[in-house]
């Protein structure tokens, strides 16, 4: 009997997110859609990824081409989610069969098609998915050989070009940079110098890496008291912000002054009473906050928002740049390995086989 | 003369570890990781089979002739390296380390008459011989100091000019590394305090060029100590300290190793 090995999939690009979320397994669902998929006409073997960019089966099948096991897994699609005529519409299918899927398959594991080029977090996600298919016996010679070497590609795509380094937004950019000075977070004291929604970004990124505390205050006292009361941090009197300066590591400035907040008199205090200990200053505000002389201060780094986004797109297009380089990774490893489960069973493929017929006549 | 091999395959791996990190991190491939450490483990392999053979030939501790003293040093800096701490090891202490020792091997072996038999060999003192080698063990501590310094002042460069690339993510966080500049500077001061107080037991006279010159690299980092201690410089200033500081020992050894022994 032929196999062959397909991907049905949609993502970002091809879906938007309205559609995507109504296709999006349940962590629970997952399992039992692998084992549903396994139990369809023809199906030996499945494993389904499911992420917040992307639902994606993976397959392999004994119809007798491709085509038919695409319109057997967009049918299993429709029938779970009870999906009507005009929504199956608009759903952006990619069809990909044998080295395609592979090829497919690495890219993803890599983060070159994620919606954040070179991100990390999907490696994760399609070592999860592929342990769900294990565990739930879907998987088989061909997915598990496909599997682990995606794993073993995205390992040395990571590890043998830049296509991580770096942050590509303005809040990990921060996290990054506090890092580099501070080490570990968990030390750190935080201080918002009002409260926009980018400061509020910015200090929900180095929250969740560690960050000790917070302190927030803002010109309306009432709207800093809900920050600090969302963040568990402290709430302070905008008049009362400079009394504290010395007792924080990271300052996060985003008011609407038409004017400097933070002059170098006001950090040049704070540094003699921090005793050699840097001070990380965030300027968001636009017109800027804090007076550039600050960052001519010995050991205080002051990044405005034109700074930090400069880091941002300059990681952005180092990723562009490394590009090239995974996929030439990409392709020597499909033709390193080139799959002879595929190729042997593709030439044995049968067109003739009854399974096809039948998901045509749908 | 033919164990100098030993010393140059050392230099020569110390040198691989060097072009290797050079080439990643032109490439942005530059990882952290444990494999850094084969070169530098190799060398000091490798070195500390030179200096047994060295201690062999001319019957004690090598650590009377300046290319001796300098491979010491490269010696012992390679063993603190090795305690520092893994965060820093597999990071781009190695990187920055690797090259003053290629170079203070290089220097060594291309110094006139280097790793000549001494002329006299006089009757070993085991004292004298642990004064000598913990008072170049401080020298190394110096060193490391240096290096880390380097790396400081590189990094807080890169922060201050806002130039976050490549080198920038390979380096660790800046108050770590000036914890490490005032750790090893301590360390350093420990360890030449304890080789003077060897040296007050050997009642040798304070005329000794070599004493004398000690107790004013001593006096030089007991003032950088008690500056970093009270914290009355910044980091700045403390680790240009520590790397300016350094090239006093390192030139002191040249002219003490020169000047005759009473």
């Amino acid at each position: 009997m032929s196999q062959h090995l397909v991907c049905l999939g949609l993502n970002y690009r091809t879906t938007p997110v309205e559609i995507r979320e109504r296709l999006a397994f349940a962590e629970k669902d997952a399992s039992v859609a692998v084992a549903e998929i396994r139990a369809l006409p023809g199906f030996d073997e499945t494993v389904v990824l499911s992420t917040c960019n992307r639902v994606e089966l993976y397959a392999s099948h004994s119809h007798a081409d491709a085509h038919c096991g695409h319109e057997a897994l967009r049918e299993y699609l429709t029938r779970h989610f009870d999906l009507t005529p005009e929504q199956e519409e608009t759903l952006g299918f990619y069809r990909l069969a044998s080295t395609e899927t592979a090829r497919h398959l690495f890219r993803v594991v890599s983060g070159l098609d994620s919606m954040v080029l070179g991100e990390t977090e999907i490696f994760g996600q399609v070592k999860e998915a592929y342990k769900k298919a294990l565990d739930a016996t879907t998987t088989g010679r061909v997915l598990n050989k496909l599997f682990q070497q995606a794993f073993t590609v995205g390992k040395k795509v990571r590890n043998d070009t830049a296509i991580q380094r770096g942050s590509t937004s303005v809040g990990s950019v921060a996290v990054d940079l506090a890092g580099k000075i501070f080490g570990k977070l968990s030390e750190c004291r935080v201080m918002l110098v009002g409260a926009g929604e980018m400061s509020r970004t910015c200090a929900q990124s180095l929250l969740s890496r560690g960050a000790k505390s917070i302190i927030v205050s803002n010109r309306s006292h009432d709207k800093a008291v809900e920050l600090a009361a969302e963040m568990k941090g402290i709430a302070l009197r905008f008049d009362e912000w400079e009394g504290a300066l010395h007792e924080v590591d990271i300052i996060i400035s985003s008011t609407s002054a038409p004017h400097f907040v933070i002059k170098p008199d006001h950090i040049t205090q704070v540094m003699r009473k921090r005793r050699g200990h840097p001070l990380f200053v965030i300027d968001i505000a636009v017109p800027r906050d804090v007076d550039p002389a600050v960052n001519e201060i010995e050991e205080v780094y002051l990044y405005d928002i034109d700074a930090l986004q400069a880091i941002a797109d300059e990681s952005r297009r180092e990723r562009e740049r490394q590009l090239a380089i995974c996929e030439q990774i990409i392709e020597e490893q499909l033709d390193r390995f080139g799959f002879p489960i595929l190729a042997r069973t593709q030439a044995g493929a049968n067109p003739a086989s009854a399974l096809c017929p039948k998901a045509d006549a749908r | 003369m033919e164990d100098n091999k030993w010393l140059i395959l050392s230099t020569l791996a110390f040198a691989a570890g060097v072009f290797h990190a050079l080439i990643a991190l032109r490439r942005g491939t530059w990882r952290e990781s444990r494999w850094h450490l084969l070169p530098m483990a190799l060398g000091f392999v490798l070195q500390t089979v030179f200096l047994y053979y060295r201690g062999q030939e001319v019957g004690q501790c090598p650590m009377k002739s300046l290319p001796d003293i300098l491979v010491f040093i490269a010696w012992s800096v390679m063993m603190l390296y090795f305690v520092v701490g893994s965060g820093f090891r597999d990071s781009l202490l190695g990187v920055f380390t690797a090259p003053l020792l290629a170079g203070m091997q290089i220097l060594a072996l291309s110094l006139p008459g280097a790793f000549a038999p001494y002329l006299k060999k006089g009757p070993v003192i085991a004292l004298v011989e642990l004064h000598a080698a913990v008072a170049l063990i401080a020298y190394a501590a110096f060193a490391l100091a240096c290096i880390t310094g380097v790396m400081y002042l590189l990094q807080e460069r890169l922060l201050k000019r806002h130039h976050i690339g490549g080198l920038f993510y390979q380096m660790p966080p800046i108050t770590e590394l000036a914890k490490s500049i005032r750790r090893l500077v301590f360390l350093g001061l420990l360890l030449l305090s304890a080789a003077l107080l060897m040296s007050l037991a050997l009642r040798q006279p304070v005329s000794n060029p070599k004493v004398i010159f000690a107790i004013a690299v001593w006096v030089l980092y007991l003032v950088i100590a008690l500056l970093m201690w009270r914290r009355v410089l910044s980091a700045r200033q403390t680790a240009w300290l520590a790397v300016v500081g350094f090239a006093i020992p390192f030139f002191s050894l040249w002219i003490v190793t020169k000047a005759p022994v009473p």
